[in-house]
């Protein structure tokens, strides 16, 4: 921890910016980074070191302006003003400066230490805009500094800019909006009481209470100061009357000018007649009746990908692992230590060959369609089918998370404006076949059945979480409000960053997942050297016999999938003492679909279950769990009845 | 003037109003879509899809559902086919 003295420094910038690669390429990788508006729903702390000086440096969700409309802008806007940072470091897109600027004026608004992260100039150079960074200084008056985050470059100007930035009290010039405009909020100024409880400064608390109406604390100033009320209704109905436009418009529209204003005067542009490669690839994924085909090829390629690779990858690793149990077993006898060597082993073993092989290209594919931007496209293509669940496109992008992990997925559910998407969307996630389950899916259904089964598997889980959505959302009548959702634009990928994000990604496997697992699988073991996995079974053994079919002994194994789906698959060989290649010997085809439908649907796993809880609250994590665990009963009953 | 939904593709359109309410029209301006500014209509998704807006001095591209896209109106700009 940095002692309480670091300055604090805050990253704030429109959604996209690449605020988060910036972030990390000094941090160490600690946001999760993507081509896809609101990645970052968190705040994430780091420290760094400049020179011997120590920085603190927060990074917060991307926001279009200090008005917020969803969950996430609010985290950002608290964040801001709870911080109380010592100085803001404002990262701007040089591919959208005129839009970007409007939160930058806001900022300068705020009188708060300053700088500017001009960042993707090369991006913006490609597409034909010229910034002149000392003119863009000039005009806003604070210090700016040209980045690209994804190369690492412009980082050390960036922080010793922030670190002088600190010293020299750089807090920008406000450039004055038009004069009818500044008399009223003079006005307004004028009449706020020397005890009133500003933010910031008396201009942007002024500003604020003009432009958000019921937002801010307009609500209550009736009751404290009715004459102070009453100006201020004046002022707003008088903006109003003289531009007919609604107050928020008012503002809105001179910041709009003013930013305008500035990226005119300080970049040239040369518009490119020609179309990007970008808006012809764009023409062709986004095609209405094309795009479709080009999404399934997508997803067929990627999921067969990682079955290529890791199929033959897992028949190789395994092979050691068996023959060290076979020895095991012949040494030991079935004594206490030959069951716990056993859990050891099954637990590192199974982390190893049947785990890894899956995840590592999956990881490696996910963070691809990531960076390029693809995932925003097939939010664009499935939104239609979206409204025929209830939904709307943007709960693509929770969803899509899910198939990583359901965690950040549920997180991520705070971009949704509302709390109906919220729950509804937080309800679907935990059926999303997360990696975990993927590989499960993998590593049994595609494994013994052919990958083909394991399409057809995810096939049902897609049509299942629609039927489902249908379901749930005929509770949940008030209308979802529209969709607008921002498309970034095409990126060609840095294999650097997507390394360093499987890196991480793997890093946080190794910390906790597996050391789960290797403990799970160690439970196991004692369990049956104990024998209590006998009673165990027993009591499961109605559901788990009669409703499911399946051999007793995997009554325990299902209890753990509670704790990380892998777990189930690795104790169920554990708990039918064969090798992963015998399998087929113990059970049926047949009931390795049923077992992997039910431990794919029955309860989110623990971390799931928590987030639940904390995001949305106990009421809605409990019917989450009652819904999985129905959902997983029927299903795969249903499925055993079918097959 | 006509709606986003009857605006033909790839032409360029001038967004004359924002029929929608202060939520619908405060979310298009953080996206930087305003009154009076030029846009294009990239693509119609089937079966009641959302409609892809490209603005055309920035770039800046959205996807807008049905219900926010009937409440934009436009109309053509001479001297674009």
């Amino acid at each position: 921890m940095a002692p309480p003295s670091a300055p604090v420094a805050i990253f704030i910038g429109q959604p996209n910016c690449g605020k988060s690669t910036l972030f990390n390429a000094l941090a160490g990788h600690k946001a999760q980074t993507s081509n896809f508006p609101g990645t970052t729903v968190k705040h994430t702390h780091s420290n760094v070191n400049i020179g011997g000086r120590l920085l603190q440096v927060i990074d917060l969700p991307g926001t279009y302006s200090l008005n917020p409309s969803d969950p996430a802008e609010r985290v950002a806007l608290t964040h801001l003003f709870l911080e109380k940072p010592d100085v803001i470091i404002n990262v701007v897109d040089a591919t959208l400066l005129g839009r970007s600027l409007e939160l930058t004026l806001e900022l300068i608004e705020m009188e708060c230490p300053l700088v500017v992260a001009l960042n993707m100039t090369d991006l913006a150079e490609k597409k034909g805009i010229k910034v002149d960074p000392h003119k863009l200084e000039a005009l806003l008056g604070i210090p700016v500094i040209p980045t690209i985050a994804t190369r690492g470059r412009g980082i050390q100007e960036l922080l010793q800019a922030a670190l002088k930035c600190l010293e020299a009290d750089c807090r920008g010039a406000q450039p004055p909006w038009s004069g009818d405009v500044e008399d009223e909020i003079e006005k307004l100024i004028e009449l706020l009481p020397q005890d009133f409880p500003c933010v910031a400064n008396k201009r942007f608390t002024a500003i604020k209470m003009i432009e958000s109406g019921h937002l801010f604390c307009n609500a209550f100033l009736e009751e404290i100061n009715p004459s102070l009320k009453n100006s201020l209704d004046e002022v707003r109905s008088e903006l109003e009357r003289k531009r007919r436009l609604p107050v928020y418009e008012v503002i809105a529209a001179e910041r709009h000018h003013l930013s305008q204003r500035i990226f005119e005067e300080s970049s040239r542009v040369q518009r490119r007649t020609k179309a990007g490669w970008q808006e012809r690839l764009d023409g062709l994924i986004m095609h209405p009746l094309l795009g479709y085909p080009i999404m399934l090829i997508v997803f067929l390629i990627f999921f067969l990908l990682i079955f290529k690779v890791g199929s033959p990858l897992e028949t190789l690793l395994l092979k050691p692992f068996a023959s060290l149990r076979a020895v095991l077993q012949a040494w030991l006898g079935s004594r206490l230590s030959f069951h716990l060597a056993d859990g050891l082993l099954q637990g590192i073993g199974g982390g190893l060959a049947i785990v890894l092989p899956y995840y590592i290209p999956l990881l490696f594919l996910m963070a691809l369609l990531e960076d390029i931007g693809y995932l925003a496209r097939a939010g664009f293509l499935l939104d239609t089918f979206m409204h025929r669940i209830g939904l709307h496109g943007k709960s693509i992008s929770p969803f899509i998370l899910g198939f990583g992990c359901n965690v950040p997925a549920i997180v991520s559910t705070r971009i949704l404006e509302s709390r109906r998407d919220r729950v509804l969307t937080s309800l679907l996630i935990p059926f999303i076949p997360c990696s975990a389950r993927t590989t499960v899916i993998l590593a049994l259904v595609a494994f013994y059945l052919g990958p083909y089964w394991a399409l057809g598997f995810y096939a049902m889980n897609v049509l299942l979480v629609a039927a489902l959505s249908r379901i749930l959302s005929l509770f949940f009548k008030t209308p979802s409000p529209g969709l607008i959702l921002e498309i970034p634009s095409l990126k060609i990928p840095r294999l650097k960053n997507i390394f360093m994000k499987v890196y991480f990604q793997l890093k946080s496997f190794v910390q906790f997942a597996w050391p789960l697992l290797i403990a799970g699988s160690l439970v196991l073991g004692l369990i049956q050297s104990w024998h209590w996995d006998k009673t165990i079974n027993t009591v499961l053994s109605p559901l788990v016999v009669n409703v499911l079919g399946l051999p007793k002994e995997l009554g325990v194994t299902l209890i753990f999938g509670f704790l990380r789906k892998e777990l189930s698959l690795l104790m169920m060989l554990q708990a039918l003492s064969v090798n992963y290649q015998d399998l087929l010997s113990v059970v049926t085809r047949d009931q390795i679909i049923v077992f992997t439908v039910f431990i794919s649907f029955f309860i989110p796993c623990l971390s799931t279950f928590a987030i639940l809880w904390k995001e949305s609250g106990k009421k809605i994590a409990f019917l989450s769990a009652g819904l999985s665990i129905s959902v997983a009963v029927i299903v795969s009953f249903l499925v055993r009845l079918v097959i | 003037m006509m709606s986003l939904l009857e605006a033909p593709r790839r032409v360029r359109l001038k967004v004359i109003d924002i029929a929608g309410g202060e939520g619908v029209r405060r979310r298009l301006f953080s996206l930087g879509f305003h009154k009076g500014d030029e846009i294009e209509c990239r693509a119609q998704g089937i079966l009641g899809g959302p409609v892809i807006i490209k603005h055309i001095h920035s770039g800046v591209t959205a996807a807008v559902g049905r219900g926010i896209a009937r409440k934009i109106l436009v109309e053509a700009v001479d001297g674009t086919p």
